[in-house]
């Protein structure tokens, strides 16, 4: 796992060198600044919901978590294979599981970092006296970043896939919206209840999944296990996109 | 160090390489030379482990490169065509990430950075920022990482292209340094180079091994054309002077080429230098000697012939000023090559070959020592006022 670690740390140094990486960061934070402001007003001065309403409580966070992974990811593998530098790496002695996972954490860590910004505003608080319930801001962000390594997983597959960055970060957007709208399947096709399909999609509900645990400051093993699972699942595609490329 | 077996290689219904086998023996270097498409970076893809082979097997340093891929990879250093290295990285921090991808301690990268990088001659840019570099100097920042972990093998892709003529000469140098160290696998376009660095060549066409050895070997075996020329005044009695250099060892056969003026021609096909012995042969038979010369083809004059997929043996005659010309560089040999292929019938007085002497354009003879180079067109009656003092080329 050397290699794993050797890769992270360039592609997270090759990601704070591109500008995009500090544009993403500004606009995301100023977004969650913005609607921080605003829930708090709107909750009656509520901080504790206010914050949970900002780490998964609303459709900003969701749509940040669809958005910024694959602005992250789109060039991890696309960009790589047309410049060559990804020719550099599968001949270096690491295995293909090793440059998808260094990616993965890299991508993952900056998306980690913008959330974790949520702590400022406990300190900020916390420094005006009003220490905030520490609890349910851990495992928001603990939670938030778990969401976020499921998104970059699947928006590296798509980079592995792709040629271009634009258009693997246009299906990327697309499979993260199409992952978090599986329970409206269950609506669209108005399944009897009980049904395998129904029970199956809803497991699969991302959303419900988050919510249950993390929002109310509960670190359950079973929804910790769900995003690892899948975000093992969708690194273990990229891997297999990464070896069938060579035979294209 | 290197052995493939029956390597062959399909994209979809296109064949890049198919039954290729040789092996390299550890400190061989060997160049890989091919027109494009030959699939010469796709063997050299596969050896690296980044492509793999749709039949067949390859091993470098007793390592199959799809079984024991991270084995291999260990022991390569492999500069792809494009050198890939990351643009918005120092040239020492991509060296940093080269050496931790291979494992080397932190006393370790401290130690041979430099020292690959006072090697490849990018020393004093180890700061500079990748992407503000030149070609030639991130081809230079390219070996340095392939060189970085000491590789058994170097498998070097193009290493030249791109490069402008000094820079070419100076990475030139550098491969032959490499080539004392390293098992070397090389390939490139510029043949002068392959001549100047590879003992041992293979050439590549249409996804197979067109031919494969020393560049001596190559020549002899593939020659086909080396020959000897001789332009003399043998007298009357020519059949007794064929039969005079028939019977040197050596000759196979004695090609008369007729009379050119008041010389005879004859062509002995050779595949070694005989202009001793005919030298000899014409001192003690007197025979007053205008022209006499061996011509063996060039490695890209062997080159152009596989890739234009010509016959091996080219047409027999060669005008006197190509062949000198041939021997004196590589360089303009190449324009020599295209003279060469293109006259398709011999040059004779006897049997006039309209088509040559169209292409030809000229035959000029000096006739007379004495007028200082003085000549004329011998196809054309002399003129009566005819300029003595400066070569005239009557078309």
């Amino acid at each position: 796992m050397s290699g794993a670690w050797t890769i992270y740390r360039r592609e997270l140094a090759g990601l704070f060198f591109s500008p995009l990486a500090w544009v993403l960061l500004c606009i995301a934070l100023a977004f969650n600044g913005f609607f921080f402001v605003l829930s708090v007003k709107g909750f009656g001065g509520d901080v504790l919901q206010s914050m949970s309403f900002l780490l998964g409580g609303s459709y900003t966070f969701w749509m940040l978590v669809v958005l910024l992974p694959p602005l992250l990811t789109m060039r991890m593998f696309s960009e790589e294979a047309r410049t060559g530098v990804l020719e550099f790496l599968l001949t270096a002695p690491v295995s293909d599981f090793a440059v998808v996972l260094g990616k993965l954490l890299a991508a993952t860590t900056l998306l980690a970092v913008l959330w974790s910004s949520a702590f400022l505003y406990g300190l900020a608080l916390a420094a005006l006296g009003t220490p905030p319930d520490w609890a349910p801001l851990v495992s928001g962000v603990c939670g938030a970043t778990l969401v976020s390594a499921l998104f970059c997983s699947v928006g590296l597959a798509i980079s592995a896939l792709c040629n271009t960055p634009l258009l693997a970060a246009f299906f990327a957007t697309i499979a993260n919206a199409a992952i978090l709208s599986l329970p409206f399947v269950d609506a669209l096709l108005a399944l009897p209840p009980g049904s395998p399909l129904r029970v199956a999609l809803g497991h699969a509900n991302v959303i419900t999944q988050f919510q249950a645990s993390f929002v109310v400051g509960a670190l359950d093993t079973k929804h910790v296990l769900f995003f690892v699972v899948w975000t093992g699942f969708f690194s273990f595609v990229a891997t297999r996109v990464l070896e069938a490329r060579r035979w294209w | 160090m290197i052995t493939v077996r029956d390597l062959t290689r399909r994209f979809g219904p296109h064949t890049a390489i198919e039954g290729l086998s040789f092996h390299l023996e550890r400190g061989e270097v060997v160049g890989f030379l091919g027109p494009n498409g030959a699939g010469k970076s796709t063997t050299m893809r596969i050896l690296s482990g980044y492509l793999p082979a749709t039949s067949g097997s390859a091993e470098v340093a007793g390592f199959d490169v799809l079984r024991n891929s991270l084995e291999v990879r260990r022991r390569i250093g492999y500069l792809p065509e494009s050198v890939p290295l990351y643009a918005e990285h120092r040239v020492e921090e991509m060296l940093e990430f080269q050496g931790r991808l291979h494992g080397l301690s932190r006393s370790e990268r401290r130690a041979r950075i430099p020292r690959v990088l006072e090697r490849a001659g990018i020393a004093d840019r180890s700061r500079a920022i990748i992407g503000a570099l030149s070609r030639g100097q991130r081809q230079r920042v390219g070996i340095a990482v392939a060189l970085l972990p000491d590789p058994e093998v170097l498998i070097l892709d193009e290493p030249t292209s791109g490069l402008d003529p000094i820079q070419r000469l100076e990475m030139r140098k550098l491969l032959v340094e490499l080539g004392r160290e390293h098992t070397v696998l090389l390939s490139s376009h510029i043949l002068p180079e392959i001549e100047a660095v590879c003992p041992r060549v293979i050439i590549l066409s249409k996804g197979s091994i067109a031919a494969d050895g020393t560049q001596d070997e190559l020549v002899r075996k593939l020659g086909g054309g080396a020959r000897l020329r001789l332009e003399a005044l043998v007298g009357p009695d020519v059949a007794t002077a064929v039969r005079l250099l028939k019977a040197l060892p050596g000759v196979v056969e004695v090609r008369d080429g007729g009379r050119l003026g008041i010389h005879h021609v004859f062509e002995l096909p050779c595949a070694q230098d005989l202009r001793e012995d005919v030298g000899a042969l014409a001192h003690a038979k007197r025979w007053a000697i205008r022209e006499l010369s061996w011509q063996r083809p060039s490695l890209e004059q062997l080159f152009a012939r596989i890739a234009l997929d010509l016959p091996d043996d080219p047409p027999s005659t060669v005008s006197p000023s190509t062949a000198s010309r041939a021997e004196e560089s590589p360089a303009s040999a190449s324009r020599t090559t295209l003279v060469q292929l293109d006259v398709s019938a011999p040059l004779s007085t006897s049997q006039p070959a309209p088509a040559a002497a169209a292409a030809q354009g000229k035959i000029v003879y000096n006739l007379n020592p004495f007028d200082m180079g003085a000549s004329r067109d011998l196809s054309k009656p002399k003129p009566i006022d005819g300029p003595a003092a400066s070569p005239k080329e009557d078309a």
